[in-house]
């Protein structure tokens, strides 16, 4: 699987809204980090879809 | 290390459940991964009577910022009416940094060990049943034992997703919101604002709530949008001179609850199984409520010797006997509601000054009919 979702940290605001919906489990959010597993990610675009701060960034092409 | 039961999370849902399962005489550990309980702050932290009754408490002056009387409910071309509780109910603004800490302090002195800056990595699992997790405190990870794990998680729950519950949500349910505390907004302190309209915020509102001297909670929630809350929100305030000293931010759990809250050796609380009103978006008090009976059937489980899902089941029959019916109806208020356009928004709100939504009838919506009749084929569904 290509992941092409790419993430900007600094957007990030740490709230979990991305991880309730990703249905591969590929994000794990720790105290004030968020972890993408890349290699589970099916490049849905659910996350993005529910960022309040829009945190997730949609690359041209694969 | 061995424990009756471990709580993960440890705000409001999980401080609720460790409190009364310690009461009832059980070991209990409660996990927190921030270093802190209640911070940071993910709510505009209205809440009703009902949540301090369910625990046996008093509301003290520590954590109430404000007391609300009713709302004022504004419709997209501007107009407003105002709705106020049946029974003259007093609501409050909390302050839930304060609150959250002070409920988890009462269950520490009713024996709760507590563990912060703490988080669960996963679940211990024996033979199909969940037997406690494995938790990383500073680098240093641990296997700690129970014979029955409470997720209150929050919304990204993983830890019932480790247990095989699917506690996955749809984009269309999840509430995507940002708050600001801010100073300098002039509104009613004992009444919350509240702003409808598909070009204020799609699929949800935007709030002011009255918090204490000259502060505000002033926020939105929108649902599966491709412009982000934090723009909404944003624009609103354009119009307003006042400045931000807090941001918040948050995704609330708007479907209804989660299709199992139970299995062998675990039991699922508060936004991790969707315990949230899907109307207001309102989930301190549904939370407390179920997670005092999670705290009560814990100790039945454990003091049965009977930790299996076949016994667990009763703690979701009990919670939907006290809250499965509100849960229901405000979801279908909110689909209904999710299917209006802006004119019949404002159609809705002119119908509904003096009004409340129990008191409308198929007879009173004739009035509305030459107004807006696409608005009574919608409304017709809710009654
Ligand atoms: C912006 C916003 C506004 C809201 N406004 C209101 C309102 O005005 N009134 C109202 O009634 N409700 C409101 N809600 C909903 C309300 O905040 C929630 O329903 C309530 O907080 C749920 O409590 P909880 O304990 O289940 O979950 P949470 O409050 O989410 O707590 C979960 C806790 O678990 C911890 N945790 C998560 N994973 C782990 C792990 N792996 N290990 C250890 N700890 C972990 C988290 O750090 C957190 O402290 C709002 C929600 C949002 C997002
Ligand atoms: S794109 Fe889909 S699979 Fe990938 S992280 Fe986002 S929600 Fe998960
Ligand atoms: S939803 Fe956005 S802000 Fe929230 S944790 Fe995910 S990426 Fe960060």
């Amino acid at each position: 699987m290509v992941c092409i979702m790419k993430f900007d940290n600094e957007k990030c605001g740490y709230c979990g809204a991305c991880t309730s919906v990703c249905p591969n489990s590929s994000l794990e959010l720790t105290e004030n980090k968020l972890i993408i597993e890349t290699d589970k990610c099916d490049d849905c675009k659910r996350c993005s879809i529910v960022c309040p701060l829009g945190a997730f960034l949609e690359v041209e092409g694969n | 290390m061995k424990y009756d039961v471990i709580v993960v999370g440890g705000r409001i849902g999980g401080s609720v459940s460790s409190l009364f399962a310690s009461k009832n005489d059980l070991d209990v550990l409660m996990i927190e991964k921030q270093p802190e309980i209640g911070v940071p702050l993910q709510c505009a932290e209205a809440t009703s009577e009902e949540t301090f009754q369910t625990i046996g408490i008093k509301p003290s002056n520590r954590y109430i910022c404000s007391e609300i009387h009713g709302a004022e409910l504004h419709s997209p071309d501007g107009n407003h009416f105002r709705m106020y509780p049946h029974n003259d109910e007093i609501g409050y603004i909390l302050d839930r940094k304060v609150f959250d800490k002070s409920i988890a302090i009462q269950s520490a002195k009713a024996g709760t060990d507590i563990m912060v800056k703490t988080t669960v990595k996963d679940l211990i699992i024996r033979e199909g049943k969940v037997k406690g997790v494995i938790a990383k405190h500073l680098g240093r990870t641990m296997e700690i034992e129970a014979d029955l794990v409470i997720a209150a998680d929050g919304v990204g729950s993983n830890v019932a997703r480790m247990a095989g519950i699917d506690t996955l949500f749809g984009t269309k349910d999840i509430g995507s919101c940002v708050q600001y505390k801010m100073v300098g907004m002039d509104v009613d302190p004992n009444l919350m604002q509240i702003y409808f309209g598909n070009e204020i915020a799609p699929g949800g509102y935007v709030w002011i709530f009255p918090n204490e001297d000259g502060v505000t909670n002033v926020g939105v929630g929108i649902r599966n949008h491709k412009k982000t809350a934090y723009h909404y929100l944003n624009k609103f305030l354009s119009n307003f001179e006042a400045t931000p000293v807090e941001m918040n931010i948050g995704g609330v759990p708007l479907s209804g609850t989660v299709d199992k809250t139970y299995t062998d050796g675990l039991l699922v609380v508060g936004d991790a199984a969707g315990h949230v009103d899907p109307l207001t978006g309102g989930g301190i008090h549904l939370t407390v409520i179920c997670a005092k009976i999670a705290g009560e059937v814990a100790a039945e489980a454990i003091k049965g010797e009977d930790i299996s899902a076949e016994f667990l089941k009763r703690y979701e029959e009990r919670w939907n006997d006290k809250v499965g019916n509100v849960i229901k109806k405000s979801l279908k208020y909110r689909k209904v509601l999710d299917k209006l356009n802006d004119k019949e928004l404002n159609a809705l709100a002119k119908f509904m000054k003096g009004r409340d939504l129990d008191s409308i009838t198929s007879a009173s919506l004739l009035g509305l009919v030459k107004e807006s009749p696409s608005l009574v084929r919608h409304l017709k569904d809710i009654i």
